[in-house]
């Protein structure tokens, strides 16, 4: 019996054991089946356990040979160039410097010398102190370099860099974080490659979390033993013993519950990780797995996002301290976070201060020095979060193959056209604008959300066609229908330019009207065959006959509608789609008092071409798709087109500065704003929408004011959207508005007579200037012809007189 | 004495209808020389300007793009850095964009009251270096000859290299 596997010795007790059918021939068979029954047993346990393994490896090779992180795709503004001159307080410089994380320090005596590290910062009175980190772009790099700006006042007198002492014409600052396109789990990181990481680093994390990282196969039993003894003692799970392969695994592919089943999952998966991938490529995933702390809703995950959001620098750039921080707070990233509670933050960094040194990994030189350094945290920043609306609308501009799923996942850079200063300043005006109409205007208050006041703005440069701001609506969290780009809406009197370009333009034997013309404002009436229609003012009067500009400064409905058939509708039509408006047009006699609808955007878009003398820009909103080794994937390049000539552009424009100056759009001169400014307020019929389109030769601003849910709102426009527009501008360029509206060269200004139009002579009993495109000035002159009216100039150029011809070649030729 | 002022008068309108042949030719325009001129922002568009025009030089003409962009950024009406920019295209893959960066500039510096004859053989010229190269020939010669003769120093080639724009 003796040296009998037990099972034999258990099956001869058996044998020997009486039984009713135990014995005779059927014992033996039954052991035999018995044994093929456990050896079967065992081959299937061994081939499930070989199966899951196998099913374990696919998993692991699945990650590790794709794409290992789901890197969301980040939103980036457009630079800010700082230069000579520029009003440094208008661009919010320091706030600018604030937001991107860059660490003030108290000024040195010897100011112009003190050391900075990137992404310091320093400030007196008359200078600041700027080491900047510099940024990687394919058209547009930066390098990091320090550098000071001697400030008069409000202004940049001059940059300099340190150093050198180079004079610099320009520099630009890194653009902003917009937004990122994140995934379900809203994780944010930046991804680091292991050469990157500063070796402090890599000890601090290694001196905590795995000593033996370097010797173990995935699984440190030293440590899993220790962990259980502290345990036993403790008489509850107080230590982890997982290395950071596991970690990894853990956080790789399984879900934090602690069961036996999950724990010999991670070990396994620790096992085959170590087998089939290097020490390095393991330090690396885990060094931008690691999850590592909250930037408001976003997890920041990797110690690239968490140098960033800590300490305001690229990784490689952070000191032992830092370094140890980052590991001291792995652990309990919330819990120890040093924004939170930044003295016990610096004890635990001791702690692994104290690791680093004891095991070797930190001389004693610099782990004194670490010890005694402050902790010096980057400004808490959030992510901005004001242009969620801008980007939806920069998702669908982008090539289809940038889909929702790519763009969460493959960590773009997308370097917007959003200016954030401006996008700020956009939302606190409209959003103060609306809640100042709310409270003067208590009939506009509606107690649900969802059915409140709305209202839009949108910014655009007329000659880049760039989107410098857009807010589409109160609240993205309460409505993500955009109403600067999603709503259709009439578009009521800022439609009417459209009629006026069309009847001023010389195409076609002529331009039906001169600026100097005189439109009919009497009763009009057109039977259609939906029955008669009789367009009214608003005012409910009628004007007789007026001056063109008095019909557009006072937004006569009825002379422009009668000016509308005489042009055609269908020219009309044509004009506002030349412009850019794309949304369709009914060709009825009403289109020309704005009841088409269209779009913000589009409103914007149109005036663009006009403020840009006739050229219609492409609406861009970004400029570069950069991939993450940093190559441009894709371009959005500055489009325009001419589709109006530059004079007749010129003279719509002149008659808009005219309802700034006089007419419905005057508020926003009563407010104060001065400059060269042109507009248009719009308001639909039963006041259902505001509208002001309003431009300046450097930025077109549309704001619309209204309900989702069509209702009158009793306000004009004048009212209701010219104070939201022009506490925006106002805001956006100090008061200082730049450049001119400039008459391009087939455009002459000449003294006229008012009320007839004829050219003024001395004598005239009144006379002002007016803008004519060459070949349609007035032939007739005051006081001679005075009595007798210009008639609606509709011919082409009449035969001169031989005094005016020769007038006008005096005028050439002098 | 009494016809005095009106010999003057003709004097100065003969003067001014001079043939261009009698005239000397103007140096072609170098935008170096417009860096000192205009407000701030005009100022610093016209470095940007330059420092691209300079990455174009060194053979980087991604930089040089992003450099006219940043011009626009900080003076959306510089007529020189949509000059630039034609250039650019006109050297580039899109001559088309070439022929409507040239037309932009044209417009500006005419509303501007900045046209002058120096600047004169660079429309020409481009005009006729862009048509050239959108396959246009015959369009092309006229405008790429009157450049040549402008300013056989800069168009003598029919192409206008950064530097010499510079």
């Amino acid at each position: 019996m003796e040296g009998l596997p037990r099972n034999s010795r258990s099956r001869k007790r058996q044998a020997d054991r009486p039984g009713p059918k135990a014995r005779g021939d059927g014992g033996p068979k039954m052991w035999r089946a018995a044994r093929w029954l456990l050896a079967g047993l065992a081959f299937a346990a061994g081939f499930l356990a070989g199966g899951h393994l196998v099913r374990l490896d696919r998993i692991v090779t699945a990650r590790f040979e794709g794409r290992r992180f789901q890197v969301p795709s980040r939103v980036l503004s457009a630079p800010t160039i700082l230069y000579p001159g520029l009003d440094w307080q208008r661009v919010g410089l320091r706030e600018r410097l604030k937001r991107l994380g860059y660490r003030e320090e108290e000024p040195a005596r010897s100011f112009e010398s003190m050391q900075l590290s990137p992404g310091q910062q320093a400030w007196t009175e008359r200078a600041v102190r700027v080491h900047l980190r510099g940024f990687a772009h394919p058209s547009r790099p930066e390098p990091p370099r320090d550098i000071l700006l001697r400030l008069d006042g409000s202004r940049i007198e001059e940059i300099h860099e340190v150093g050198s002492g180079r004079a610099l014409g320009a520099v630009l600052l890194e653009p902003e974080l917009v937004g990122s396109y994140y995934g379900p789990h809203r994780e944010q990181r930046d991804l680091v490659r292991l050469p990157e990481v500063p070796r402090h680093l890599v000890d601090a994390v290694l001196a905590v979390e795995d000593q033996r990282f370097a010797s173990h196969h995935g699984i440190d039993l030293r440590r899993v033993a220790g962990a259980a003894l502290a345990n036993l003692r403790a008489g509850a799970i107080r230590q982890g013993g997982s290395t950071l392969t596991q970690q990894l695994a853990k956080n790789f592919f399984l879900t934090p519950e602690r069961t036996l089943e999950r724990k010999l999952e991670e070990a396994a998966m620790a096992l085959i990780i170590e087998a089939r991938y290097g020490k390095d490529d393991i330090l690396e995933s885990y060094l931008n797995e690691i999850y590592l702390g909250q930037r408001g809703s976003t997890a920041v995950h990797g110690v690239g996002e968490a140098a960033a959001l800590y300490f305001g620098k690229p990784a490689r750039h952070l000191t032992s301290a830092e370094s140890a921080l980052i590991a001291a707070i792995i652990q309990s990233p919330n819990g120890t976070s040093p924004f939170r509670d930044p003295e016990r933050a610096v004890e635990r960094r001791n702690l692994v201060l104290d690791l680093m040194h004891e095991q070797g990994r930190l001389d004693a030189a610099t782990y004194r020095q670490a010890r005694d350094e402050p902790l010096r945290l980057s400004p808490r920043s959030e992510e901005a979060r004001l242009a969620r609306y801008f980007l939806d609308v920069l998702r669908h501009q982008l090539p289809r193959a940038y889909d929702v799923t790519t763009l969460t996942s493959v960590g773009l850079r997308i370097y917007s056209t959003l200016d954030l200063r401006m996008q700020r300043i956009a939302v606190e005006a409209l959003t103060r604008g609306l809640e100042g109409l709310e409270s003067h205007y208590p009939p506009l208050r509606r107690d649900d959300s969802a059915r409140q006041l709305q209202g839009c703005l949108v910014a655009l440069r007329p000659q880049t066609g760039e989107i410098l701001a857009l807010v589409g609506g109160r609240s993205y969290g309460a409505s993500q229908f955009d109403r600067c780009t999603q709503a259709r809406r009439p578009a009521g009197s800022a439609f009417k330019p459209f009629v006026y370009a069309a009847a001023l333009e010389a195409s076609g034997g002529g331009p039906t009207i001169t600026l100097a013309s005189q439109l009919d404002d009497g009763p009009l009436r057109l039977d259609l065959p939906t029955g008669p229609w009789r367009p009214e003012n608003f005012d409910r009067k009628f004007h007789g006959i007026v001056s063109v500009r008095e019909a557009v400064e006072r937004s006569l409905n009825v002379a422009t509608a009668r000016l509308a058939q005489d042009v055609g509708i269908e020219k009309v039509a044509g004009m506002a789609r030349r412009l850019g408006i794309e949304s369709p047009l009914p060709p009825v006699p009403s289109l020309a008092l704005g009841v088409a609808e269209v779009s913000p955007l589009e409103l914007a878009r149109a005036y663009a071409t006009l403020a840009n003398g006739g050229v219609r820009p492409e609406i861009r909103a970004f400029e570069d798709l950069v991939d993450s080794q940093g190559n441009t994937v894709a371009r959005r390049d500055i489009e325009f087109r001419r589709t109006l000539d530059g004079g007749t552009a010129y003279l719509v424009t002149s008659l808009l500065e005219g309802v700034v100056e006089r007419g419905t759009g005057f508020a926003v001169r009563r407010a104060g704003l001065e400059g060269p400014i042109a507009g248009k307020t719009g308001t639909s019929d039963d006041e259902r929408d505001a509208w002001f389109v309003g431009f300046t030769p450097e930025l077109v601003v549309v704001v619309w004011v209204g309900f989702d849910d069509p209702q009158s709102l009793g306000l004009t426009a004048g009212r209701a959207a010219v104070p939201i527009w022009t506490d925006f501008v106002q805001q956006v360029t100090g008061g200082r508005i730049r450049g001119a509206f400039l008459p391009p060269g087939d455009v002459v200004a000449l003294e006229i007579e008012p009320v007839s139009g004829a050219l003024a002579r001395p004598g005239c009993p009144s006379q002002r200037a007016e803008y004519f495109l060459v070949g349609t000035e007035p032939t007739r002159t005051c006081p001679s012809d005075w009595a007798e009216p210009e008639p609606t100039w509709r011919r082409g150029r009449e035969t001169e007189s031989l005094r005016d011809a020769l007038l006008r070649w005096l005028d050439e030729v002098l | 004495m009494r016809a005095l002022p009106l010999l003057a008068l003709l004097a100065l309108l003969a003067c001014a209808r001079l043939p261009a042949a009698l005239a000397p030719a103007p140096e072609p325009l170098h935008l170096a020389d417009l860096a000192g001129e205009g407000d701030a922002e005009r100022r610093t568009s016209m470095r940007l300007v330059l420092q691209g025009l300079d990455a174009d030089s060194e053979g980087r003409p991604d930089l040089a793009r992003g450099g006219y962009e940043n011009a626009l950024r900080v003076d959306p009406s510089n007529p020189y850095a949509y000059l630039a920019l034609a250039r650019y295209h006109a050297e580039g893959a899109s001559p088309e964009r070439a022929l409507s960066f040239l037309d932009r500039t044209s417009a500006l510096l005419e509303a501007q009251g900045a046209r002058s004859p120096r600047v004169e053989p660079h429309l020409e010229g481009l005009r006729g270096a862009a048509l050239l190269a959108g396959g246009r020939a015959a369009e092309a010669r006229p405008h790429l000859e009157r450049a040549r003769a402008l300013a056989p120093s800069a168009w003598n080639d029919g192409r206008l290299s950064a530097r010499e724009l510079r």
